[in-house]
């Protein structure tokens, strides 16, 4: 038992954080015509080429070193595809073009980063299966912080030689790490204007209604990323469902005491919090939300009889 | 990170499992249901404390000198969640574990340690705490107890409650005031049967005989009962408290009684609900979350790093974990909490309503998380 990175984990973190620390490539700048999303196009090629994808390949990094980027990743106020590459890809059995979008279990509508994606990843029981899709998500409007689109006709699809089990349990890993940053990177947000905004003569972060709402979220969002580092170390189906299903439990808590406490500069398209919770809103819905990752735990833990 | 056991961890807690399986008696469950603090286990520790110190495994984690065998924190904090998992069978004595014996072998004088110590490590030495007061619970520095010096000794006069082990324990760790504000509180080790320590029992929802008041009049104690110098109680129990600063490992025992609700539902055939199994899962998230905070804690002491705010947040944490268990039983199992029929989840109850409140109240941890932790401002 050792909760520290190791020496090479612990590099990997601190080159990463440099990276995202630089606002040019990371920062929150509005977007012409008042999009809700910011594509981080600089932030995705430095990632690229100094191979951070690729982390989940090398033995002294893993799956926790992946899982601990992605949800360091989605603290950015702007958007990258990175769940799916840094955590499902490198266990696929090849070499998918990246962007990638993922579809579990068919569901209908559109898809997060469908219109960068150049490929379409299916989970479903039956199995798993891509398609190269090289520019065919023709992208919709959406309410959430992702760029969306839906598929225009039916892809060529191309069986993979992977257990679907396990891809739908790093799947879940993926989406615990990336809900979990998307919910760190507004709780800090949020942290930051309490401290410095002022009411009846006082910081509003000094009112005990407000700390002790923002001191549970953040037990929750911290028991919760030990959970999800726990479950890239395991790939254990149950410890991936528990990771996921303790933060889509929480998130809808979490989101609301968030946007209460920053008021109505939360509702503008010129402050950033609406590029996480919007980004918390679509995957505490994914794969079935709380209620079925709650029954999937259920289930593996008990098993129903 | 490596979140697996070692394979010595993984033996060391087969170790004392098999220990427990072979000395807890078939009637156990009948005597860890009077609870922590009851006479019933106070009396049971006085053995069992004994055969688990020749064992070896009553203070693994203290150095040689004293009687333990240098072992690692990890090792100290398995073998807690093995036994607050059974039912706590050291009853109180895990204090001494924990951190009274620590505290002395740091401020201690020569003489204190010969005569506290050996005693605690074999197993045969019941010690209550008295810091809380009517008017000193969350706001432990507005304590009023008095210890006033005369000559070679110190007269105390006040009132502790909520005090347990009081009614079986042989001495007292005492906070006691000399002067004024947190500068002016000292601790004192004071027998028991001292004329003038008058202890009443409070009948609660927790057992009986587990909490007490206990009143001081005119007692008198010579200065060697002092531990450390006046003035330096506070930086004591700050000492103290940062050894104990996980508290206990309860999210173990509710983790392990959630597996038999979930056992007993099963018999019923009422475990293939999507609700009860929900319900079931939200629980138990709970605890695993718990516990990753708490081993975060555990793992920074065993990395040698000074304690910080992660203790808070993990105590946060585990309240939660212990509510939902229990609330789980009560509201799929409600007959389970009548009659005799299941001890362990009457026992669980028990524990788990006292979580948010003793050591340090669950809102007074969210103060320090929001303060200490996420730098908000102080309130007005
Ligand atoms: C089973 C049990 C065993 C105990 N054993 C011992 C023992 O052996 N020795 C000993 O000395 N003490 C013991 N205690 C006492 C324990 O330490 C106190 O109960 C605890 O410190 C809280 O004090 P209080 O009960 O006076 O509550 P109070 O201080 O009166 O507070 C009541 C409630 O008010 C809220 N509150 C208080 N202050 C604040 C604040 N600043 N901000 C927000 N909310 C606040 C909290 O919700 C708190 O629970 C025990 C308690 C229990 C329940």
């Amino acid at each position: 038992m050792r909760l520290a990175f190791n020496e090479d984990q612990a590099t990997f973190a601190t080159v990463l954080a440099q990276m995202l620390s630089d606002d040019t490539e990371a920062g929150f700048r509005t977007v012409d015509g008042w999009g809700r999303f910011d594509y981080g196009h600089a932030l995705d090629a430095r990632l690229e080429e100094a191979g951070f994808f690729d982390a989940a390949r090398e033995d002294d990094l893993g799956a926790v070193a992946a899982a601990a980027m992605v949800h360091e990743v989605a603290k950015a106020p702007v958007v990258i595809e990175c769940a799916a590459t840094a955590l499902l890809r490198p266990f696929l059995g090849q070499e998918l073009p990246r962007p990638l979008a993922v579809r579990v279990d068919d569901a209908p509508g559109a898809i997060r980063f469908l219109p960068q994606a150049r490929s379409l990843l299916s989970i479903t029981d039956a199995g798993i299966r891509w398609a190269q899709i090289e520019g065919r998500g023709a992208p919709v409007e959406s309410l959430y912080a992702y760029p969306m689109g839906m598929l225009d006709d039916a892809p060529d699809w191309q069986p993979l030689d992977v257990d679907p089990n396990a891809v739908r349990t790093l799947w879940q890993v993926a989406l615990a790490a990336e809900l979990g940053g998307a919910l760190a990177g507004g709780l800090a947000s949020v942290l930051e204007h309490v401290r410095e905004r002022a009411q009846f003569g006082r910081p509003l972060g000094s009112f005990q209604g407000i700390q002790h709402r923002l001191a549970e979220d953040a037990v929750w969002i911290e028991g919760a990323q030990l959970l999800t580092l726990r479950a890239a170390d395991s790939r254990d189906p149950a410890d991936a469902a528990l990771a996921l299903g303790h933060l889509q439990s929480h998130a809808t808590r979490i989101g609301y005491d968030l946007h209460q406490f920053m008021g109505a500069m939360g509702l503008t398209l010129e402050h950033p919090l609406h590029r996480w919770t919007y980004r918390a809103r679509a995957l505490r819905a994914e794969m079935g939300g709380a209620p079925q990752a709650l029954l999937d735990y259920a289930d593996a833990r008990w098993d129903k009889r | 990170m490596d979140f697996a056991w070692s394979a010595e961890n993984d033996a060391f807690r087969t170790k004392v499992c098999d220990f427990l399986d072979s000395e807890l008696p078939a009637d156990w469950q009948s005597i860890a249901r009077h609870g922590p603090g009851s006479r019933e286990q106070t009396e049971f520790s006085l053995t069992f404390c004994p055969k688990l110190a020749d064992a070896g495994l009553l203070v693994p984690h203290w150095p040689e000198k004293w009687g333990g065998a240098d072992r690692p924190t990890w090792e100290h904090f398995i073998l807690g969640e093995e036994m607050w998992a059974a039912g706590e069978p050291r009853g109180g004595q895990y204090m001494n574990v924990n951190w009274i014996g620590p505290v002395l072998m740091r401020y201690g004088s020569e003489e204190q340690q010969a005569r506290y110590l050996p005693p605690m490590a074999s197993g045969r030495a019941i010690w209550c705490q008295g810091f809380s007061e009517p008017g000193a619970g969350s706001d432990l520095a507005a304590l009023r107890t008095r210890a006033l010096r005369d000559g070679d000794d110190y007269v105390i006069n006040g009132q502790k409650i909520w005090t347990s082990y009081a009614g079986m324990a042989e001495t007292c760790f005492l906070l006691a005031r000399t002067g004024e504000g947190r500068e002016g509180i000292a601790v004192f080790l004071v027998p028991m049967d001292t004329p003038g320590i008058e202890v009443r029992a409070i009948p609660s929802l927790i057992g009986h005989g587990d909490i007490h008041e206990v009143f001081f009049t005119d007692v008198r104690v010579p200065t060697s009962c002092r531990l450390g110098q006046e003035g330096e109680g506070w930086n004591i129990i700050s000492y103290a408290l940062s050894n104990e600063r996980v508290g206990i490992p309860r999210y173990e025992m509710s983790s392990r009684e959630l597996d038999a609700m979930v056992a007993e539902l099963k018999a019923r055939e009422s475990f293939g609900n999507a609700i009860v199994r929900s319900k079931a899962a939200e629980a138990a998230m709970a605890c695993e979350s718990a516990r990753m905070l708490v081993y975060r804690v555990v793992d920074e002491r065993a990395r040698g790093e000074p304690p910080g705010t992660a203790a808070n947040l993990a105590r946060v944490a585990v309240v939660e974990a212990d509510h939902k268990v229990t609330d789980f039983g009560m509201d799929f199992l409600p007959d389970c909490f009548s009659g005799d029929g299941h001890p362990a989840f009457q026992a669980h109850h028990e524990r788990a309503i006292v979580t948010g409140i003793a050591a340090g109240a669950a809102e007074i941890q969210l103060n320090l998380v929001a303060r200490r932790h996420l730098n908000l401002p102080k309130g007005a």
